[in-house]
């Protein structure tokens, strides 16, 4: 069946079967690589792509109930995405299997808590599985690119 | 350009399609131990390639050691996900469904599971023969023990330790049980394989290209130059991608489809891959008074499952490091690798060192709670120092033990209190007789080119590669490239595993930029470290340089559920000169991370054989919420110190590190992980309880009459348990167990719980018979409303 999507911005139309995980659409019919496979079950975050601004979990997202959302991977973001900068500047990645995953479900949460304390970015982070261990140093990205969030902020008069 | 980690730019071997390339999917055996009496797959339809095992009769065994695995089993599945038939069609799923029409016929055998039982006499046996590999891996002289299913044998002599054991004051013995644990890429085995011609052609995320080369090689009876093997960067492997895995099946569908063939695992068919060994380890110490250890005997049985991969590697250095860093004047050591019908175990981040570890540092602490010790004080008074010898006979240099253990000791404030908090020290050895090969070419335009088969799985090793050549040629970073390594293409090298390519490589490469200043277009240099050891007595050198750590935890326990905490964790490692910084303490954060996982809850549950969690539901792994409050570590460096391998030395002294903050309590565990459930039991032993509550009415005795060492009790039935609770190690504040004692003890009482039935069946009564009113008044209501 065909399911259009709006991905990264580009409306798209892609041919899927009606028990098609939307995981394998992203990967297969469009070759966005940086969503990826590790538990299929929805439970380790690999496969995080934002869908109406939300991080989900694509590999138990069938892909017909996808139709007509706003879809998000880091292939969107660019690469110069304040997020993305922190990771690399706090270095918190290692294999980077994982990685894309993560900087969305960050970009989530600081446009929910642009000042998140460490219980909710270990809470909310928690979703996202790193087997390379890298949480300090994401728990550090996360931080950085809250702190470049709010310099970049233009700052409103009256307080 | 920015990282290609954080634009998901990274190309991973399940990334890699070639042109007119087939998807396979393996049918696995669900029965631990059979005969395969047929194989039907007359129901899959034409077209799609099906592998059986009398396509494959031609082709002998292979493995990276003993030569046992076939690429499909001829005659019997021995163990639950054994592949027994492999199916390639032009989409997985339609791979998948083929998979469904094979029919096998079983005829089931016993099985045996547990590795103490596996190598008891009279076990039934996993393999009739033990054939040794040719490859470079079984380079240590295994020692395979007939007609049973000890695959090898590593023992270790050194002095008398009877005559030892005599001379001590104190002696403790432990036996302890680590769970089979399971690695966790995040990215799942991947393989792609075409023949061209007649070159074997596989691309496939592996620590061990050449490994991977000889094996195939061999299958097919060809020259190794005809098989050429490429290994993109992994996502994540920790062991697990090391040696063949799918590659043999993926090549034998290819050569009978003449097509590529590309198999990419289910999560769940990772833990029928490999998975880190279960092992039963008993330790005895023997002291003087004074804290001196003068006898050390182990015993080791690594559950090596089906088939043995490297686990005789991995018996032999959980042996040989059992003892620990510490003088003793007489060692004895016997290490067994054990085949059982379980998947097979293999490398894992720590190979074998978490395992024996796990035994000894408990155990010390053990023996100093029966000295009367401080343990940090009896580790102190034992830890080598530069120039000691080892028990296995080598002396030590560039020795850091006392320097860590004393950094992980003041990260908790040992000297303050000691409750609640726990230490260990250790050394793990790197793989010796050790060789490395590396070549570095100069490009147009001023940029260079390393060549090697370093493998990159997250741990840096390219960007460690290119900075150390960068340095030795002056020259800024960027201008020097580490492409993937392909057998074609880079010097021989054994494999990227015991954190030692930083180390060999970065040797190597001194050799090779030498050699291009001095030739011009192309620079090749190769280290050798000698040594190996003895396998029948332990005598040689291990290792050639040794990775030295400690750890400190402090935990928070809640005795009346047994549920515990990690509040602290600190891991300082020896690292000699840190060549990236923040990689180096990626890799150590890394370590400690995954050794929580350990200690708290990763454990392969099995059911007659079949693995029962093999998910990330039911399996789980420390996320981001499971961080303790304070995870710190510490690279000590050394003014020119040499580079140090550092990717796995912060895993092993993890778990010893919260068991011991456990038994400051008096809690005293002997099995990983550490469920809630035994520490409550270990509660319940040092009150005295012992497993009063499920058998009410037992008494502790000593076994001497005087000692109260946890460790040492036995119970006698058929008295009253005691109701007061035991201190242990002058510790304070247990002012919650005289009430939790006497709740216990009430229920305990043959009175108490007469009472206790009596009031629960009244209070039963009563809900029934309310129950049963409202019924008939509602029953009332709607006979008044009709």
């Amino acid at each position: 069946m065909k399911v259009r999507l709006n991905v990264n911005g580009q409306p798209v139309e892609v041919e899927a079967r009606a028990d098609e995980m939307l995981l394998d659409v992203l990967r297969g019919e469009l070759d966005l690589t940086s969503v990826r496979y590790t538990c299929g079950i929805g439970v380790c975050g690999a496969c995080t792509a934002l869908v109406d601004g939300e991080p989900i979990s694509t590999c138990i997202l069938l892909a017909p109930l996808a139709e007509g959302k706003e879809i998000t991977t880091v292939e969107g973001l660019g690469g110069n995405h304040s997020v993305q900068r922190a990771f690399v500047e706090a270095e918190a990645f290692q294999c980077g299997y994982c990685t894309p995953g993560m900087i969305l479900t960050a970009k989530s949460l600081l446009e929910e808590n642009p000042e998140p304390t460490e219980e909710r970015i270990r809470a909310y982070m928690g979703g996202n599985l790193c087997r390379c261990g890298c949480y300090p140093k994401i728990e550090d990205a996360v931080n950085l690119a809250a702190s470049m969030s709010k310099a970049a902020t233009p700052i409103k008069g009256g307080t | 350009m920015t990282d290609p980690r954080v634009t998901g730019a990274v190309r991973y071997s399940q990334d890699v399609a070639m042109e007119g390339m087939l998807h396979a999917r393996l049918l696995r055996s669900p029965v631990a131990h059979a005969r395969v009496v047929g194989v039907d797959a007359s129901a899959v339809p034409e077209g799609i390639i099906v592998l059986l095992p009398e396509d494959v009769q031609d082709l002998g065994g292979y493995g990276p050691q003993v030569k046992d695995q076939e690429i499909l089993p001829q005659e019997r599945v021995r163990y639950a996900g054994d592949v027994v038939a492999a199916v390639a069609a032009e989409i997985a799923d339609e791979a998948e469904e083929a998979v469904g029409l094979i029919n096998v016929d079983y005829e089931e055998l016993p099985a045996v599971f547990d590795e103490v039982e596996a190598a008891s006499e009279g076990a039934i046996l996993v393999h009739e023969t033990t054939n040794i590999s040719r490859n470079d891996a079984a380079y240590f002289g295994i020692r395979p023990q007939q007609e049973t299913n000890i695959c090898h044998l590593f023992r270790l002599r050194h002095g008398d330790v009877e005559a030892g054991f005599g001379e001590a004051d104190a002696v403790v013995e432990e036996t302890y049980h680590t769970a089979g644990a399971t690695h966790v890429p995040m990215e799942p085995h991947a393989a792609v394989a075409r023949w061209e011609w007649d070159r074997l052609e596989v691309v496939s995320g592996t620590q061990t290209p050449f490994n991977m080369r000889t094996d195939l090689a061999g299958l097919f009876s060809i020259d190794e130059e005809r098989v050429r093997i490429i290994s993109p960067p992994m996502g994540g492997s920790f062991g697990a991608k090391t040696f063949v895995r799918t590659e043999a099946i993926a090549a034998c569908l290819a050569r009978k489809a003449k097509r590529p063939v590309k198999i990419v695992l289910e999560r769940d068919e990772m833990w029928m891959t490999l998975n880190r060994h279960p092992a039963t380890v008993r330790v005895k110490l023997g002291a003087r008074s004074d804290g001196t250890l003068v006898a050390s005997e182990t015993e080791c049985w690594a559950n090596t499952g089906a088939y043995a991969d490297c686990g005789p590697g991995v018996a032999q250095k959980m042996g040989f490091a059992a003892p620990g860093p510490y003088r003793i004047a007489n060692v004895r050591v016997d290490s067994r690798a054990v085949y059982t019908n379980l998947p097979p175990n293999g490398a894992f981040r720590g190979y074998g060192q978490m395992q024996s570890t796990w035994a000894r540092e408990r155990t010390m602490d053990l023996l100093a709670d029966k000295l009367g010790m401080d343990p940090l004080e009896l580790r102190m008074k034992n830890l080598l120092k530069d120039g000691d010898k080892y028990c296995t006979g080598e002396t030590m240099h560039d020795v850091h033990f006392e320097r860590l253990l004393q950094d992980a000791a003041d990260a908790v404030a040992w000297t303050e209190s000691r409750k609640n908090k726990g230490l260990c020290v250790m050394l793990k050895g790197m793989q010796t007789p050790s060789r490395a090969a590396i070549a570095v070419e100069i490009e147009d335009g001023g940029t260079y080119t390393v060549r090697c088969a370093t493998t990159e799985m997250g741990q840096g090793a390219k960007m460690a590669m290119r900075m150390m050549a960068a340095e030795l040629l002056d020259v800024g970073v960027e201008k020097v490239s580490c492409p993937d390594p392909d057998t074609d293409v880079v010097p021989y090298d054994t494999r990227t595993t015991s954190s030692r390519s930083t180390h060999m490589m970065g040797r190597a490469l001194k050799v090779a930029v030498a050699d291009l200043k001095e030739n011009g277009e192309r620079g090749y240099g190769e280290v050798v470290d000698e040594g190996g050891l003895d396998p029948d007595t332990g005598q040689g050198v291990a290792s050639s340089h040794w990775h030295q750590g400690a750890a400190a935890a402090e935990v928070e326990v809640d005795e009346e559920t047994g549920r515990f905490g990690v509040m602290k964790l600190h891991a300082p490692i020896y690292a000699g000169r840190v060549i990236n910084r923040p990689a180096a303490e990626l890799q150590n954060e890394g370590s400690m991370i995954m050794g929580l996982g350990t200690a708290l809850f990763e454990s392969n549950e099995f059911a007659e054989g079949q693995i029962t969690n093999a998910n990330l539901s039911d399996y789980n792994v420390p996320a981001m919420d499971d961080m303790p409050a304070t995870l710190s570590h510490e690279l000590v460096e050394r003014e020119g110190g040499e580079v140090q391998g550092l990717g796995e030395t912060a895993l092993p002294p993890v778990p010893p590190a919260i068991g011991n903050a456990l038994y400051s309590r008096g809690i005293h565990v002997t099995e990983l992980p550490i469920s809630a459930e035994s520490v409550l039991d270990a509660v319940d032993t040092r009150d005295g309880r012992g497993d009063a509550w499920a058998k009410a009415g037992c008494e502790p005795v000593s076994t001497d009459g005087r000692n109260d060492s946890p460790g040492e009790r036995v119970f006698a039935s058929g008295t009253a348990p005691e109701p007061t609770p035991t201190p242990v190690n002058g510790s304070d504040g247990l002012s919650d167990q005289g009430r939790l004692s006497s709740v216990r003890f009430l229920f305990a009482s043959p009175s108490a719980l007469l009472l206790l039935g009596t009031l629960g069946i009244g209070l039963l009564a009563i809900a029934l018979y309310r129950l049963l009113h409202r019924r008939g008044a509602a029953e009332k209501k709607a006979l008044l409303r009709s």
